[in-house]
């Protein structure tokens, strides 16, 4: 939906793939051409490379644009799109490997001067050779897959006595994920923010840094809430990410749109964590900050233009806030959920941006990943951006499934985030809140008439309604006649 | 007919009367409400306050009360006296359910077996996540319903366990 946006407005037009699953999806409707690939499952549908290629070429498309899940960072298919004869929108093959592999990435960050959180310098062999190094690292340490990204794999082990569940699950999950176990363990840096800077690099050798987005506020691992500034990031830091980034990219030869992620500790010193080597879910912040069409920018990288603009060209005006909107219950501990989204209303007014793929009627199932709408808000600064963001969830209504908005409502008023006290660990000593919320009297009134007139009509409905329902009898004497 | 209503923490009282008329504990309330959208959404305006409730899921029931979410419950009270009448649950028996939807990817138990307390029973894999469900006490399993590989829905039954001594 988002690269369709773009492509309207540059006069290109698009070809959507979609699953069974997704007949119905918007990114389907929007697009000039759709063309099916398989069903529900992505390893039958959205992973298969050949499948996909072979639609490009079957559609005479001159460029294939990954998105940001599935095989957006597969280096397989982009050698396989650049041996078609199309053009890739992302980093080339080799370049994916080179950051995709996270104990190499590791090795190029040290290797250009970038400081990174001690760990093991290859992939683990087996679990002992995992306690082993453990043992030499000190708990608490991360477990992660070695091919991995976005969370999938990622444990955090306490203690040795937690390592060998943690290790069955990782491996089993990124094997799922990545169609490789390999795993490898980093020391857990405690009370980190996750500091992430995009970055821009083109054919032609020219790099910038557009600014960086704060994405401690997390749980999973799966980010919920970005903004940029970043509260913990002043002027000095900012130019030392942006070049950090820029180095690493430089030493890989990066070329597209990309994000260096860094964990940023207490004293304002960091370390490099990985390079996701595509667009990211959260780049409308970035987008809304530099006024900047990213997905624009990667197009024309990718036709081989060079950067239409150099480091002191990149402004950045105000905040933003992006607000992860998922199919997922906040008072259950986030559990997934899915259902029929029965009322649906987008927020709109001033600043405010929605990227979703919402629509009433949609049925949510857990086939795919759970985020179902982007509330993305920018204002002059910090604290207009966070009272518009509050603003825009609260006025959205998603009925028919839980959804984690009450989390966003309850965070951007909470505060330690509202004065910028945040790090990795928010989610867990934040959410739930204790139970101080207490609607008006006014308010609980008008709620529990409702209570009544929902589950009373329920009741009425249930019971009146016939087994042949009058509609669909005269529906059939319709069509006798 | 008389309804027994939670809003979050608040217990009310609530009297549909014949004439559409609204009294909470007792007290005849000068509402006037408005269906927006059908069994989906309302507009009440309580003297000079103006309210907007959407009912997000019905069960559990799940209230938006402009902006904030809050579970609520309505049950008329006969229904309510006699779910009081009747008993407990049995026991020392679990029924192990699935807490979310997903795919069952192994299934570490069989029919018959003894398993201590957070004895891991099976992997379900939902939303590209592995989750291991334990067993919530040592116990025998008397059913299992399920099959690795099979697809489940938020809520199903997977097995049944009787606490062992």
């Amino acid at each position: 939906m988002r690269v369709i946006r773009t492509c309207r407005e540059m006069g290109i037009r698009a070809v959507a793939v979609y699953s069974d699953a997704d007949r119905d999806a918007l990114h389907v409707r929007l697009a000039d051409e759709a063309y099916p690939i398989g069903p529900a499952s992505p390893r039958e549908s959205y992973l298969r490379v050949e499948e996909l290629v072979e639609v490009a070429r079957r559609a005479k498309c001159d460029a294939i644009h990954p998105g940001y899940g599935f095989l957006s960072e597969n280096a397989d298919f982009a050698d396989a799109v650049q041996a078609a004869g199309l053009v890739f929108v992302g980093p080339p093959g080799d370049v994916q490997r080179r950051l995709g592999e996270k104990t190499q990435a590791r090795r190029l960050a040290r290797d250009v001067g970038v400081p990174v959180a001690e760990g093991t310098p290859d992939p683990l062999r087996d679990l002992d050779h995992a306690r082993r190094e453990a043992k030499r690292i000190g708990y608490p340490l991360m477990l992660k897959a070695a091919a991995g990204g976005g969370g999938k794999g990622l444990r955090v082990v306490a203690s040795e006595a937690d390592l060998d569940g943690a290790w069955r699950m990782s491996s089993g999950e990124a094997a799922g994920a990545f169609g490789s176990s390999a795993l490898f363990v980093e020391k857990l840096i405690e009370r980190a923010r996750h500091v992430e800077m995009q970055i821009l690099a083109d054919a032609h050798g020219s790099i910038v840094w557009l600014g960086e987005r704060d994405c401690s506020i997390q749980r999973r691992h799966q980010k919920l809430i970005e903004e940029s500034p970043a509260p913990s990031v002043d002027d000095a830091l900012r130019e030392r990410l942006g070049d950090a980034a820029v180095r690493i990219a430089r030493a890989a030869g990066y070329r597209n749109a990309g994000t260096v992620e860094f964990l940023v500790d207490e004293r304002g010193g960091f370390s490099f964590l990985e390079v996701n080597t595509r667009l990211q879910v959260e780049h409308p912040v970035t987008e809304l900050v530099t006024e900047l069409d990213l997905v624009a920018l990667q197009l024309r990288i990718a036709a081989g233009e060079p950067l239409p603009l150099r480091q002191h060209d990149v402004q950045r005006h105000g905040a933003a806030i992006e607000c992860r909107v998922t199919a997922e219950d906040a008072w259950r501990g986030f559990v997934p959920a899915t259902g029929r989204v029965a009322l649906l209303r987008a927020p709109a007014g001033p600043g405010v941006r929605v990227d979703s793929a919402l629509f009433e009627g949609l049925t949510v199932t857990s086939d795919y990943d759970p985020l179902l709408m982007k509330i993305v808000a920018h204002g002059a600064d910090r604290a207009e951006v966070i009272a518009r963001a509050r603003r825009a969830v609260r006025e959205t209504v998603i009925a028919g499934l839980p959804t984690s908005l009450a989390f966003h409502a309850h965070v951007l008023g909470e505060p330690d985030f509202v004065a910028g006290r945040y790090d990795t660990g928010y989610v867990a000593t934040h959410w739930p809140p204790p139970p101080s919320l207490r609607l008006d009297d006014s308010a609980v009134i008008a709620a529990s008439l409702v209570a009544v007139l929902a589950t009373r009509g329920r009741a009425t409905r249930r019971r009146v309604a016939p087994p042949d329902g009058v509609w669909s009898r005269a529906g059939r004497e319709e069509a006798l006649r | 007919m008389i309804y027994e209503v939670t809003v979050g923490d608040d217990r009310l009282r609530v009297d549909v009367a014949a004439d559409g008329r609204f009294l909470i504990d007792d007290v005849v309330i000068a509402a006037e409400v408005a269906e927006i959208v059908r069994g989906r959404q309302w507009s009440v305006r309580l003297g000079q306050h103006s309210h907007e409730v959407t009912v997000l899921t019905h069960d559990p029931l799940r209230l938006l009360v402009d902006g904030d979410e809050v579970e609520a419950s309505a049950v008329d009270e006969r229904a309510a006296a006699a779910a009081r009448g009747a008993g407990a649950a049995r026991g020392g028996r679990h029924e192990v359910r699935a807490p979310m939807p997903g795919l069952l990817k192994t299934v570490h138990v069989a029919e018959g077996d003894l398993v201590e307390r957070d004895a891991p029973l099976m992997t379900l894999e939902a939303m590209k996540m592995e989750n291991e469900l334990l067993a919530p006490a040592r116990a025998r399993v008397v059913r299992l319903a399920v099959g690795a590989g099979m697809k489940v829905e938020g809520g199903a039954m997977l097995a049944v366990l009787e606490e062992a001594d």
